[in-house]
C-alpha cells in the first residue's frame, strides 16, 4: 500500500484538488451575457451535444482534479510498501549506528562545504539517516554507539599482567561489565519518528571526537547484543575511517559481522575518510601526510630544582614524502620557551630531537611539545609530567658504618651520587640500616641501594620487592660481608626473588698472563654504560678488579628472565647484571662499592658516571609510569594515617576541579582514583597530610601514537577480509541512504509518469471540448 | 477582395454617418460612380414579344404592320412602359436588433441598421431613375408603411418610415406578406430585408402569396457576422431576443452544432426562396453595403437580360 514521507503535506495539499471544481463554479458565476437572436440554432446544438459535452466536461474536471492530486501526492514522496509489510504494520526495524570516534577520525578534508573532518562527515551521515528513517513508514528503532565507549564496555581482552593490546591500550575511563554495555550507547533503541527527530539529532550533534584509539571489534560485539532476540529486519551502520591499523587484522570484527549477516542484518560500511576526489567505490591505501609526536621523555638526570634535565622528543613522519624544517614548539608549564627544529624526517621514519629544561622550583611541572598543524591535529601535541624535588632521596642500605671510611661502601656510593656543591646532581643519599626497609615509605625514594648487606629478613625483603614490583630500582653491591648461600635462599629464591642470579662465592680475578694489559672491566651494550662504550675509555680501562662475587657456573637463566649484563670482567664473568622485577628493575654489581675489592671508586671518574647513569636509569622507570595514555585511570596511593582522604584533581585543559575521596583497598592501602582522563594533557592531584602539609602529584595523559597512521585498507584487502560477509560499501560524504533499506520503494517516478499522462490527456480533452482559445490570424 | 471592393464603404465607416438618408445617398453615390450605365435605363420601352389579339386588348397596342402583311391581329408587347414599382419590406423584429459585443470596441451596423441602409440606398437608386418606391417596416404585422411614389423627395418619407420607433415583435411573415400583397395596388419588385428568423413555413407561404400576386421578389437575407461565425469564447449566457429562452454554456463546445444548424437553416431558406422564384442574397453585416447593392444590381441585370 502506498505511504507518504510527508503526510502533513498531503493533508494540506489534497484540498487543492477541489480547485478545478471551485474554478468551474466561479466561471459559471462570472459568465458574460449576450442578447442573442439565433437562439434556435444554439438550442438545437445544445440539444444535440448536451450529453457528450457534459461527459467531456466531467472527464476534464476529473482529469484536472487528478492532476492536482497527483502533483500533491508526488510532492509528499509516496512510497510503496509490500502487502506483507502492510499486514505487519508496526514491524520493528532495528538500526545500529556505530560511530568511530577514534582520534584519527579528526583527519581534515576539504569538502565542497569547506574544511571538515571525517567525524563530522560521519555525524552528518547519521543525521541524514535519522531524517530518512523518520520519513519512512514502519517502526524504526535506532541505537547509536561510539567505538570508544563501547570498547570500554566490552573489552575483556587485556592481559592480566598489565600490558595492553593496541585497542585496549587507551580505553575511556568507564569500564563496566558486559551487562552494562548497552547503557553506553548514546542512543539505545530510540524510536525514530518526526516528533523526536530534533531530540535525536541533538544527541548525534552532542557526540564529540574522542582522544582514544579504539577499533571496531568491541563496538560490533556490543551491537550484536542489540540485535539479540530480534527476528525482524535490521541494519548495522559502521561509520569509520577504515584505517589499516584497525582493519588489516580485524578477523574478530569480521566474525562478529558474519554472525549478524547470518541472521539477516544488513551491513553497511560507511567510509568517512575518503578523499573528496576519490572514486566512490574504492579506497586509497596510500599513506597520507601526517606528523606525530611518538614520545616525549626525560632521558636521564635527576628532576631536582635548578638541575638541567635532558629531554628527547620523537617525531614520526607517517606520510609518503620527506618533510623538512619542522619547527617544534616547547612549553614548560604553559610558558613557551625557545623551540627546536627538525631538519628532515624521511617517510615512515622518526627523528629524535633533544632539548633541556630546568625548573627552579620543586613541585609538579609539565613539559609540552607541539608540532605545526597538519591534517590530524590530535597527535601534534604531547605532554610529559615531571615531579621536581629540591633533592631526590636515594636510600642506601648499609649494615653498619665502617670505622675506616676507605672501606665504607656507603660513603663511596653516597659521594658518587652527591659529589657536592660543585656538581649538583639533585640527589640526596640517605644511609640507613637494613631495618629501614621495613619502616620507611620506600616509594618516596628514587632508588634503593644495598651495599654489602650481610643479611635481610623477610620483613625487610618484602617491602623491598614490593617497591621494585611497583617500578622501583634496587641495586645490590656484594662484598666481604655478603653471604652467598643466604642471598640465594632469601633474595634469589630459585629465580622468584629480586636478586638477579645465584651467587657462588667470592673469587679473585686472576691476572691474565698472556695479556697483562687487558682491562679488567668491559662495558656491555647497555644504555647505562653506553657513554663508556664505542671507544677505548681510559677511565674504565684503569679500573682494577681484584676480587668479585662469582655467579654459580651451573646457573642458566630462563629465556624470559630478561637478565642482561651491564659490565663484564675480562674473564667473561659478569660484573654487573640487571633483572626486570615487576615494573621495576634489580641490578647486582658483583664487587664492592668501596675500593676494597677493586680500585673503581678510587679517583676514577667512570665510577661517578656509571653510578649516576644507573640511578637515572632506575628513576626513569618510575617516572615513565607518570606518562599515561588517555583513558587510563589516575591512581594515587596515599598513606593511611598520614594523608587526608580528600583529593583534588585538576583536569586539562582549563583546570577543571574534580574532587575524589580516597578509599581503602583490599590490600589495606589507601587509594584515590580519577577516571575522567579522556582529555590529553597534564593532570594534577593535590591533597594534604593530616598535619596540613600540602602535597602534589602530576601526571600526563597522551593519545596513543599508533592511531596516527592514516593509511587505509585497500578495497581489495577489505573485500578479501569480508569475504563471505555481504556488506555494502558507502561513502559518508556522498551517502544518500538507500530507500530500499527503508521498507518501501519510491513511487515518485511512476507518479510523475502518470501525472504527465494525465496532463496530456487533459490537454487533449480540453482541445476536444474546445476550451482552448482560438488561433487568431492577422 | 477584388480591387473594386476597395471602393466600398465598410460598415464601420458607414455606421459613423448618423442620418440614414445621408447614409443611403452616400452608398448610392458610390454605386453610381462605379457603373457605366444604369441597369434600369431604357428597359421600359424595349419590345418584348407579339401575341394574338384577344378581345379586351387595347387596340392601341395592335401591330397594324403585321395585320397588313398577314391579315391577323397581333398585339405588340413591350416592357412595362411605366417606371419600376419598388416595394421595400424591412424586418423590424427584435432579432434584427442583435448588437454584437465587438461594437463595444468599434461602432457598426446592427442587422436592422444594415437592412435600413440597404433599403434606403436601393430606394434612392430607384427614385433617382424615376421609379416609384414604397416602403414597409414590419414585425408580426406591418408597422409603418409609405406608398410608392416617384418623387425624389420621397426618399425623406422612406427614411422616416425606416426610422420610426419599432415594436420589436417576432416576425410573422405569412400574415405580413399576405397583407402587403393585398394592399399593393400594382405589381412590382418586392425586396425583403430580413434575417428570416421565424417560422419558415410561414415564410414560404408568404412568399408564395406575393408571387401569386405577380410580384417580383428579392430577399436580402441579413445576418450578423457573429451569427454566421459564432466566434464566442468563455462562459457565456445567451438570452433570446425573441425566444424566451436562455442558455449558459461554453460557446466553443456548441459551435460545431450551432454552425451545422445555421447551415441547415440557410440551405432551407435558399430552397424555399428558390421555390418561390425569389432572388435570394445572403448579406452579412460585415460586408460593405454598397458592395451588397452592386451585387444585387448585377444579379438583377443578368436576370433581365
Amino acid at each position: 500500500m502506498p505511504t507518504f514521507d510527508f503526510t502533513s503535506l498531503l493533508w494540506w495539499g489534497l484540498p487543492l484538488a477541489a480547485a478545478p471544481v471551485v474554478i468551474h463554479l466561479i466561471n459559471l458565476l462570472r459568465h458574460r451575457v449576450v442578447d442573442w437572436a439565433a437562439m434556435e440554432f444554439l438550442l438545437a446544438s445544445q440539444r444535440k451535444y448536451r450529453t457528450q459535452i457534459l461527459l467531456k466536461q466531467l472527464l476534464l474536471l476529473l482529469l484536472r482534479i487528478l492532476a492536482i492530486a497527483g502533483l500533491v501526492a508526488m510532492l509528499a514522496q509516496p512510497r510503496w510498501t509490500s502487502a506483507l509489510t502492510s499486514l505487519l504494520g508496526g514491524r520493528r526495524t532495528i538500526h545500529v549506528v556505530l560511530l568511530d570516534d577514534s582520534f584519527s577520525m579528526g583527519e581534515t578534508f576539504a569538502d565542497a562545504g569547506g574544511e571538515t573532518t571525517a567525524f563530522s562527515r560521519g555525524r552528518r551521515m547519521v543525521e541524514r539517516l535519522l531524517e530518512e528513517l523518520a520519513a519512512t513508514p514502519g517502526r524504526h528503532e535506532l541505537s547509536l554507539g561510539r567505538f570508544s565507549r563501547l570498547a570500554a564496555a566490552t573489552d575483556n581482552t587485556a592481559p592480566a599482567d598489565g600490558t595492553t593490546t593496541p585497542e585496549s591500550a587507551d580505553l575511556p575511563p568507564e569500564t563496566p561489565q558486559d551487562s552494562e554495555s548497552q547503557q553506553l550507547f548514546d542512543l539505545r533503541g530510540e524510536l525514530v519518528t518526526p516528533q523526536n527527530l530534533a531530540r535525536l539529532r541533538q544527541a548525534v550533534g552532542d557526540c564529540r571526537l574522542s582522544a582514544f584509539a579504539a577499533g571496531p571489534t568491541a563496538a560490533v560485539r556490543a551491537a550484536a547484543a542489540v540485535f539479540a532476540g530480534h527476528d525482524g529486519g535490521g541494519a548495522i551502520w559502521l561509520v569509520t575511517d577504515l584505517r589499516s591499523r584497525d582493519w588489516l587484522a580485524a578477523e574478530d570484527t569480521v566474525a562478529a559481522l558474519e554472525q549478524l549477516a547470518a541472521v539477516g542484518i544488513d551491513i553497511h560500511l560507511v567510509d568517512a575518510a575518503a578523499e573528496t576526489d576519490e572514486p566512490a567505490t574504492t579506497t586509497d591505501p596510500s599513506p597520507r601526510p601526517n606528523l606525530a609526536i611518538e614520545q616525549l621523555e626525560m632521558v636521564g638526570g635527576v628532576p631536582a630544582s635548578d638541575v638541567l634535565l635532558p629531554w628527547e622528543v620523537t617525531v614520526r613522519n607517517l606520510g609518503p614524502e620527506p618533510v623538512r624544517d619542522v619547527p617544534l614548539v616547547i612549553r614548560e608549564d604553559e610558558s613557551e620557551r625557545p623551540g627546536v627544529q627538525l631538519d628532515q624526517i624521511l617517510p615512515g621514519d622518526s627523528t629524535v630531537a633533544r632539548f633541556e629544561s630546568r625548573f627552579p622550583n620543586a613541585g609538579g611541572h609539565f613539559v609540552e611539545v607541539e608540532l605545526p598543524v597538519d591534517r590530524l591535529v590530535a597527535d601534534n601535541r604531547r605532554t610529559a609530567a615531571v615531579e621536581v624535588v629540591d633533592e631526590a632521596d636515594v636510600l642506601i642500605i648499609a649494615a653498619a658504618p665502617a670505622v675506616d671510611s676507605s672501606v665504607d661502601d656507603a660513603f663511596y656510593l653516597a659521594t658518587a651520587l652527591d659529589p657536592g656543591a660543585a656538581a649538583a646532581t639533585g640527589l640526596r643519599p640517605r644511609i640507613e640500616p637494613p631495618r629501614a626497609l621495613a619502616t620507611l615509605e620506600l616509594d618516596r625514594f628514587d632508588s634503593v641501594w644495598l651495599v654489602d648487606v650481610p643479611r635481610l629478613d623477610a620483613t625487610e625483603i618484602e617491602p623491598l620487592e614490593n617497591y621494585a614490583r611497583r617500578g622501583g630500582g634496587v641495586v645490590f653491591f656484594t662484598g666481604p660481608a655478603t653471604q652467598p648461600e643466604l642471598v640465594n635462599q632469601t633474595l634469589f629464591r630459585d629465580g622468584s626473588g629480586i636478586f638477579p642470579a645465584p651467587l657462588a662465592d667470592a673469587v679473585d680475578l686472576l691476572t691474565d698472563q698472556r695479556n697483562p694489559d687487558a682491562p679488567d672491566v668491559v662495558a656491555e651494550d647497555h644504555p647505562v654504560v653506553a657513554i663508556l662504550r664505542g671507544r677505548r675509555n681510559p677511565f674504565l680501562d684503569a679500573v682494577r678488579i681484584d676480587r668479585y662475587m662469582a655467579i654459580q657456573r651451573s646457573y642458566q637463566p630462563p629465556p624470559d628472565s630478561g637478565l642482561r649484563r651491564l659490565l663484564s670482567l675480562r674473564n667473561q664473568a659478569p660484573l654487573a647484571i640487571e633483572k626486570p622485577f615487576g615494573e621495576g628493575l634489580a641490578v647486582v654489581i658483583l664487587t664492592t662499592a668501596a675500593p676494597t675489592w677493586n680500585s673503581w671508586a678510587r679517583n676514577n671518574p667512570s665510577w661517578v658516571v656509571v653510578m649516576l647513569e644507573l640511578e637515572g636509569q632506575l628513576a626513569r622507570l618510575r617516572r615513565r609510569r607518570e606518562n599515561l595514555l588517555v583513558g587510563e585511570p589516575l591512581t594515587l596511593s596515599l598513606t593511611p594515617g598520614v594523608d587526608r582522604i580528600d583529593v583534588e584533581f585538576l583536569l586539562p585543559p582549563d583546570g577543571l576541579l574534580v574532587r575524589r575521596t580516597a578509599e581503602i583497598t583490599a590490600a589495606g592501602g589507601l587509594q584515590a582514583q580519577l577516571t575522567e582522563t579522556a582529555t590529553p594533557g597534564g593532570y594534577t592531584a593535590r591533597w594534604q597530610t593530616v598535619t596540613g602539609e600540602p602535597l602534589e602529584r602530576v601526571a600526563a595523559f597522551n593519545v596513543n601514537p599508533a592511531e596516527s597512521a592514516l593509511q587505509r585498507i585497500a578495497q581489495p584487502q577489505l573485500a578479501r577480509l569480508m569475504a563471505g560477509v555481504p556488506y555494502r560499501y558507502e561513502r559518508a560524504d556522498q551517502l544518500e541512504p538507500d530507500s530500499t533499506s527503508r521498507g518501501g520503494s519510491s513511487l515518485v517516478r511512476p507518479l510523475l509518469v502518470l501525472l504527465l499522462v494525465i496532463l496530456l490527456a487533459e490537454q487533449l480533452l480540453g482541445y476536444l471540448v474546445s476550451y482552448h482559445p482560438r488561433r487568431r490570424h492577422g | 477582395m477584388t480591387p473594386a471592393s476597395k471602393r466600398y464603404l465598410p460598415p464601420e465607416a458607414l455606421a459613423r454617418i448618423g442620418r440614414l438618408e445621408l447614409r443611403a445617398r452616400t452608398v448610392v453615390d458610390g454605386v453610381l460612380a462605379g457603373m457605366h450605365k444604369s441597369p434600369y435605363k431604357g428597359n421600359s420601352v424595349e419590345f418584348l414579344q407579339h401575341r394574338e389579339y384577344t378581345p379586351g386588348d387595347d387596340l392601341r397596342r395592335v401591330d397594324w404592320k403585321v395585320w397588313g402583311r398577314q391579315d391577323r391581329l397581333y398585339i405588340k408587347e413591350f416592357e412595362d412602359e411605366t417606371s419600376l414599382r419598388l416595394f421595400l419590406l424591412v424586418d423590424g423584429s427584435a432579432s434584427m436588433d442583435y448588437r454584437p459585443p465587438r461594437f463595444d470596441q468599434a461602432p457598426g451596423l446592427t442587422k436592422f441598421d444594415y437592412a435600413a441602409t440597404l433599403a434606403a440606398s436601393l430606394g434612392w437608386l430607384g427614385l433617382s431613375q424615376g421609379d416609384a418606391v414604397g416602403c414597409n417596416v414590419f414585425d408580426d404585422r406591418v408597422r409603418t408603411s409609405v406608398p410608392a411614389r416617384t418623387s425624389r423627395s420621397h426618399l425623406g418619407s422612406i427614411v422616416g418610415c425606416l426610422e420610426q420607433p419599432r415594436q420589436r415583435q417576432p416576425s410573422d411573415f405569412r400574415s405580413v406578406f399576405r397583407s402587403v400583397g393585398e394592399t399593393l395596388p400594382r405589381r412590382g419588385l418586392v425586396v425583403i430585408f430580413s434575417d428570416l428568423f421565424g417560422d419558415r413555413n410561414d415564410l414560404a407561404k408568404g412568399l408564395q402569396l406575393l408571387r401569386q400576386r405577380g410580384h417580383d421578389l428579392a430577399i436580402f437575407h441579413v445576418l450578423d457576422d457573429d451569427e454566421l461565425d459564432f466566434p464566442f469564447d468563455g462562459p457565456t449566457r445567451f438570452e433570446g431576443l425573441e425566444l424566451p429562452e436562455e442558455l449558459t454554456c461554453n460557446p466553443r463546445a456548441l459551435r460545431t452544432g450551432y454552425l451545422e444548424a445555421v447551415e441547415a437553416f440557410l440551405s432551407d431558406v435558399r430552397g424555399r426562396a428558390a421555390a418561390a422564384r425569389c432572388d435570394y442574397q445572403l448579406v452579412r453585416t460585415g460586408q460593405p453595403v454598397d458592395a451588397a447593392l452592386v451585387n444585387f444590381l448585377a444579379r438583377r441585370s443578368r436576370i433581365r437580360n
